[in-house]
């Protein structure tokens, strides 16, 4: 189904439910969604296909958002600079320099509406919307 | 096996007791065909040539056979989107209630209790997605459980008739499940991973409470087969379940009141529930 202007969009998060409420919501406007339950699932997601924008979490077990942003942007490699909008029930400024400092290039405290979330997913995917 | 067998007075006698033992479910003369028909079925199924026979392996739990005639008796016949009304008042009012005392990121529990093959917790999960903002916010963890532990299997393998969608808007259908042809539906993978299915009777409570504390409990139409004295075991065993301040849901006929003096009605606009009330600081 998918041809090269669909927008393909990895959403990492160790909550089942919240990962299919972001991934209905990008789906129904048109986005692919691939999911990984934490960073390192993402490292592994992100080897074997494209992907035009990360949704990540903070708290996930094994390797979390942060780390795995920091491994990601350590990286030299041409997927190394995928732009990553961090989701987080947290809402201090210093968690949020933490996330920016770490490879964030967006930080948004939960709860994210649907609507918000394909509005974000579309500015960073370059998606005018009608 | 051609004829039906009636069971004497006695030997239904034992049976009832047998069952209201393991279960606190209660069956009268009233019930007699309910019963029988059951009986007859797992006679046939374990070749017990009399009662008598089959009563021995029973007793003697052969082959787990207990396990069975249980199974054999609860009903587990339901749909989705069931008591929708009490759906609507989990996310207008009892979340509502339990997020005042929540940080972001807390746990938000909630039980099916009992769930038969799935489609109340499956159905919570799915409401949740459709109809409350707050998904991400918290980490909800949805339990569902059941006696029956065949009915807990299927829950788990989670494919469904056309019977059991009938409430449900076509684009939910399309959105939460994937056709498998022969008017069968499978849910999607994500929400079977959502929901962790346990099997449990309400009435053991070392088992009960071994689930831990919830902020909300559906307990829906089970008190209705206990008597008075399985009813508050039961009642008693849900309320160490709830957190303090917890809600617990019950079929649209059963009334906790005349049962337990230990919850707190509560009326909302969608439905009656009660509540475990918040724990009383120590009198001085």
């Amino acid at each position: 189904m998918a041809d090269d202007a669909t927008k393909r969009v990895l959403v990492i998060d160790d909550a089942t439910l919240v990962r299919l409420y972001y991934r209905s919501a990008l789906e129904r406007a048109g986005f692919e969604v691939a999911e990984a339950f934490n960073g390192v699932e993402a490292l592994e997601h992100l080897l074997g296909a494209h992907f035009d924008l990360l949704v990540v979490d903070v708290n996930m077990p094994q390797m979390d958002g942060l780390s795995f942003l920091r491994t990601l942007r350590a990286r030299d490699l041409p997927w190394s600079s995928i732009p990553a909008l961090v989701t987080s029930t947290e809402s201090a400024p210093q968690r949020i320099a933490a996330a920016n400092a770490a490879g964030a290039n967006f930080y948004v405290v939960k709860p994210l509406r649907a609507e918000a979330l394909v509005q974000y997913a579309s500015l960073f995917c370059g998606i005018r919307h009608g | 096996m051609p004829e039906f067998p009636s069971l004497t007075q006695d030997e239904f006698r034992r049976l009832c007791e047998f069952l209201y033992r393991r279960t606190g479910m209660i069956f009268t003369e009233a019930k007699r065909y309910y019963v029988e028909r059951r009986v007859v079925d797992r006679m046939l199924s374990t070749h017990a040539p009399s009662f008598e026979d089959y009563y021995a392996r029973l007793r003697a739990d052969m082959h787990g056979e207990i396990e069975q005639f249980v199974n054999a008796f609860t009903v587990n016949e339901t749909y989705f989107y069931r008591e929708e009304h009490q759906l609507s008042c989990l996310t207008s009012d009892l979340l509502a209630a339990r997020l005042a005392v929540k940080r972001r990121g807390d746990p938000i529990r909630i039980w099916s209790v009992p769930c038969s093959t799935g489609e109340e917790p499956y159905s919570i999960a799915i409401w949740l997605l459709e109809n409350w903002r707050h998904v991400d916010e918290y980490d909800i963890e949805i339990v569902g459980s059941d006696i029956d532990t065949a009915a807990v299997a299927l829950a788990r393998a989670g494919f469904y008739g056309k019977r059991a969608l009938m409430r449900l808007p076509p684009r939910v259908v399309e959105r939460y499940f994937a056709s498998d042809g022969d008017a069968s539906w499978r849910i999607l993978d994500e929400l079977r991973e959502s929901v962790r299915f346990t099997a449990v009777n309400v009435l053991d409570r070392a088992a009960t409470l071994s689930h831990g504390q919830f902020d909300v409990i559906f307990c829906r139409n089970v008190l209705i087969y206990f008597d008075d004295i399985a009813r508050r075991t039961a009642a008693e065993n849900l309320f160490e379940s709830l957190l303090p301040g917890g809600f617990i849901c019950l079929g649209h006929t059963e009334s906790m009141s005349r049962i337990s003096a230990l919850f707190e009605v509560a009326r909302f606009a969608d439905a009656i529930v009660y509540q475990r009330p918040l724990e009383v600081t120590a009198r001085g």
